[in-house]
């Protein structure tokens, strides 16, 4: 990869969670909010299916960033909003910009994006190059 | 007194006040089945030969953060009807709400290795009444610090939890 300068844009790349990551996720983070494997219980509150875990969106925001940035890159911060749900079984599409290159450093602006590009999560996530 | 106003006022009387968790021992089992649930089977052979050569093994970079809760956990009918622990929902005991979190920034200082003793320090930072499109919330802030043994601090993590009431609950939109 060439040395990234501010403006890039990182190839996209989709995926979906399934059901089963969610309920893996959830037991493996200790987290037995309904709304994450419940999917009769997600609907009572407003939830069109199990709802995406805000910290997997974090995973999937992180783990894209560093595979862009190859093996030697490390997560220094991760920051992301909610801006609305992602839920089990839909597609889903991971994108990143450079924002900005300080020597090592390198800042990124990210996003989970649904089908029709509405954005579910955005946030920035600062990689330093070892 | 609403239920959004209830929240408020149980939230604030939490405001600054640390509580620390003893995290445990974290293990290399630990790590690979996080990892497992992300579908990365890289790391859990990357960790493993670490682990037969006795090097150390690091954790996956958001496996602290990612973990909601290190308490034992209380049994199934000590749980709120949305499946969480009073814990991990400090100011709704007992109240008609629906919460969602808001977002997460976490700082990665330095990676937990398998077999270091870990602490978490959590404060609820602060509690703000907003208006949305869909109607009223309250807005927790919360921090939480992991620490190893020895006080090097891991990983710090700030983040937000949007607390509505629930669709059923009078008032709610």
């Amino acid at each position: 990869m060439n040395p990234p300068v501010a403006g890039d844009i990182c190839p996209p790349q989709r995926y979906t969670h399934s059901t089963v990551q969610l309920f893996r996720f959830s037991a493996v983070s200790w987290n037995s909010h309904r709304i994450h494997y419940d999917a009769g219980f997600a609907a009572s509150e407003g939830f069109p299916g199990a709802v995406v875990q805000s910290t997997l969106h974090g995973e999937t925001l992180t783990r894209y960033a560093l595979a862009w940035a190859g093996p030697n890159s490390l997560l220094e911060t991760v920051s992301w909003r909610n801006r609305t749900t992602a839920v089990a079984g839909e597609p889903l599409t991971w994108t990143g910009t450079v924002q900005a290159v300080e020597g090592a450093r390198v800042s990124l602006e990210v996003a989970v994006l649904k089908a029709d590009g509405t954005p579910c999560v955005t946030g920035t996530v600062q990689i330093a190059l070892v | 007194m609403n239920v959004l106003d209830e929240v408020l006022t149980r939230a604030r009387s939490l405001v600054d006040r640390w509580e620390d968790e003893d995290c445990g021992t974290v293990t290399v089992k630990d790590f690979c089945r996080y990892a497992a649930a992300l579908n990365d089977a890289d790391y859990i052979d990357r960790a493993r030969k670490r682990e037969a050569t006795g090097e150390p093994v690091e954790a996956p970079a958001l496996f602290l953060a990612a973990t909601m809760s290190w308490e034992d956990g209380p049994p199934e009918r000590e749980l709120r009807p949305d499946g969480l622990a009073a814990r991990e929902s400090p100011c709704t005991m007992g109240l008609p709400v629906r919460q969602v979190h808001g977002g997460q920034t976490v700082r990665l200082l330095r990676g937990p290795v398998a077999g270091s003793r870990v602490t978490a320090s959590r404060a609820v930072t602060s509690a703000e009444r907003k208006q949305g499109r869909s109607g009223a919330f309250v807005l927790l802030g919360l921090t939480t610090r992991f620490t190893s043994a020895d006080g090097t601090e891991l990983t710090a993590v700030d983040e937000t939890i949007v607390v509505m009431e629930a669709l059923d609950s009078p008032g709610a939109p």
